[in-house]
């Protein structure tokens, strides 16, 4: 049991006056020290394949929506924010969403969407920034969340490396 | 429209003395109502309290809590167990971290299993720079209450070196997400590891000198110093725990107690008040914060030799690692039965972790489904808030923000 020491006071510290100056001291010597301040939208923080921004949706390099409409993003999300239809299509991979809708306005950048997603199709982008004149803006449709692989590559990699567990163990494949 | 219960509380020790001290005061004993809050910066959220004050000495005070009540506990049973962890980083938001350990060994023991020894590890760290997140709020608010504006720049400042280190680990500042029933979702690497290590060989130096601003300060010490007294019987028939509980004198650390995540093997001091006033819960959480950094040295030396994976390989619990889900279809399978269909036995289970309030306790019920029958939330803070009308009685009104701020709260997890 370390009990805290509760000192009594010296006397030059009961007369207040030169304690004023040893504060005032520690607070001139700031006035050098390295400043903080962040001036935010004109110098705003470096993002990078860690930040988790907004969901976006991959598109292949062949032009096609990485997107089955599976639903698991939708089971997985804990704001309610992903409503999804999908429908039937003519392709080698038979589905795809006819309707993708995120509620920005709901969204908490969990993650969770991606975590779910089995076919790398939902990645958090570095887009941080969220602001319009009205709610229904907010909602964000399946043309406003595609954005090509190449830009969303870096977080790719970088999820890959983060699920690649496990490697000791036997695979069941 | 709901009718408002109005308890009765007996003013705290040595209240009639004071009450006495203002018998020649020309309104002596007309007392007046005031409301302080929801809106009120002093009461950190949105708590109300309501004072029937005799001139400038409170004769009672009523909390008033539930501004901040948003269904957390309800909201899990809908939700399901995985999908609650955002969730409960809402609770105690400085600290996001702590909550989602306490919620994760909570299901992780109804569960059965146990998180891997390197995860462990990564807990414990995670959990200590939590602690001092919280602890310097509290010294950072603390100082604004009563007037040193300065101290608050301070600690706030150190606390942006810790959001720093979290936005470079789980990618978001505040509310990470970043455990699973099972381990921590991301392994600590080197680069983190050195951010933190010169995270806290800096900060036991700024913690110095924030600490010399105030520590033998005399305003600060005749704001503090005797106010709010909690005896250590009183702490514990109001079920305080954590640093409150600890000022009072009792020494009663979780960590040393339940040990949890590996704690009995790491070297630390429980530091412990001896009167139960503001000073001494404030000089206990310095120090706290000091065997805080202590302990977070040790994890970060521990990772060097605890290696492995941070997830459980466990297909009930865990999502299988993601180029296998490409490739088998067995773990295709898994993946959507894991999503959409987490199931944990049949039981009961309550976990506490020591956070830096106190004791935050999930309890969790399952019917073996995949969403919880039941999921309380015992929050430490909501057990401070109590304590407020014992301590404030018969003090003076401008004592009531020291109280307020060194019992330490949060109210999104005292409403929930």
């Amino acid at each position: 049991m370390v009990v805290v020491e509760r000192k009594e006071l010296t006397l030059a510290e009961r007369l207040y006056l030169p304690e004023i100056f040893r504060g005032m001291a520690i607070t001139f010597r700031k006035l050098f020290a390295k400043r903080v301040t962040r001036q935010y939208p004109e110098e705003p923080l470096p993002t990078t394949e860690v930040t988790r921004g907004q969901p976006r949706l991959v598109v292949n390099d062949d032009g096609n929506i990485a997107c089955v409409s599976c639903g698991l993003c939708e089971a997985a999300c804990p704001a309610y924010a992903i409503t999804i239809d999908g429908h039937e299509t003519d392709r080698t991979i038979e589905r795809e969403p006819e309707r993708f809708d995120i509620d920005m306005l709901r969204c908490i950048l969990c993650g969770f969407c991606e975590e779910a997603c089995p076919k790398d199709a939902i990645f958090m982008s570095d887009e941080l920034e969220l602001a319009d004149y009205t709610r229904q803006a907010l909602v964000y449709n399946i043309e406003r969340l595609k954005r090509p692989k190449s830009a969303l590559q870096a977080r790719i990699d970088y999820v890959y490396r983060l699920n690649d567990r496990w490697q000791s163990s036997s695979s069941t494949s | 429209m709901t009718e408002h219960v109005t308890y009765e509380y007996s003013p705290g020790a040595g209240a009639e003395e004071l009450l006495a001290q203002h018998q020649d005061d020309p309104i002596h004993g007309e007392t007046m109502r005031l409301n302080m809050g929801p809106q009120h910066p002093a009461t950190h959220g949105v708590l109300r309290l309501m004072l029937e004050l005799d001139g400038e000495t409170m004769r009672s005070v009523t909390p008033d809590v539930g501004y901040l009540h948003r269904g957390k506990e309800k909201t899990c049973e809908t939700l399901g167990w995985h999908r609650f962890f955002p969730h409960t980083d809402r609770l105690d938001y400085v600290q996001p971290l702590m909550n989602n350990v306490a919620y994760a060994l909570a299901v992780e023991q109804l569960a059965g299993i146990e998180a891997p020894p390197r995860a462990q590890v990564v807990r414990v760290l995670l959990m200590e720079l939590s602690r001092i997140m919280a602890h310097l709020i509290y010294f950072g608010t603390l100082g604004i209450d009563l007037g040193a504006v300065t101290l608050f720049f301070y600690s706030f400042n150190q606390r942006e070196e810790l959001y720093r280190i979290l936005d470079a680990y789980t990618g978001h500042r505040m509310n990470n997400t970043y455990v699973r029933i099972g381990g921590v979702y991301a392994d600590i690497d080197e680069g983190i590891e050195s951010m933190i290590r010169s995270f806290l060989d800096e900060f036991p130096g700024h913690l110095e000198e924030m600490n010399k601003m105030v520590e033998r300060n005399r305003i600060w010490i005749d704001r503090n110093r005797g106010v709010g007294v909690i005896t250590a019987e009183e702490a514990q028939a109001l079920s305080l725990t954590g640093p409150n509980l600890r000022g009072s004198g009792v020494e009663w650390d979780l960590r040393r107690e339940q040990p949890y995540c590996g704690y009995e093997t790491y070297e630390f001091d429980v530091p412990t008040g001896s009167v139960g006033d503001c000073y001494d819960r404030f000089l206990v959480r310095v120090e706290e914060m000091r065997q805080s950094a202590r302990i977070a040295r040790q994890a970060l030396d521990r990772l060097k030799d605890v290696k492995g994976d941070v997830l459980l390989e466990d297909r009930r619990f865990v999502l299988p690692p993601r180029g296998d889900v490409h490739r088998s279809m067995e773990e295709l399978i898994y993946q959507f039965k894991i999503v959409t269909d987490l199931r944990v036995p049949r039981g009961e289970a309550y976990h506490a972790v020591e956070s830096s309030k106190g004791e935050l306790g999930f309890y969790v019920v399952s019917d073996g489904s995949s969403r919880p029958v039941r999921c309380h939330i015992r929050a430490p803070g909501l057990m401070n808030v109590q304590a407020i009308p014992h301590v404030a009685g018969g003090r003076l009104f401008s004592d009531m923000v020291a109280i307020i701020g060194s019992l330490d709260f949060v109210m999104g997890e005292v409403d929930r």
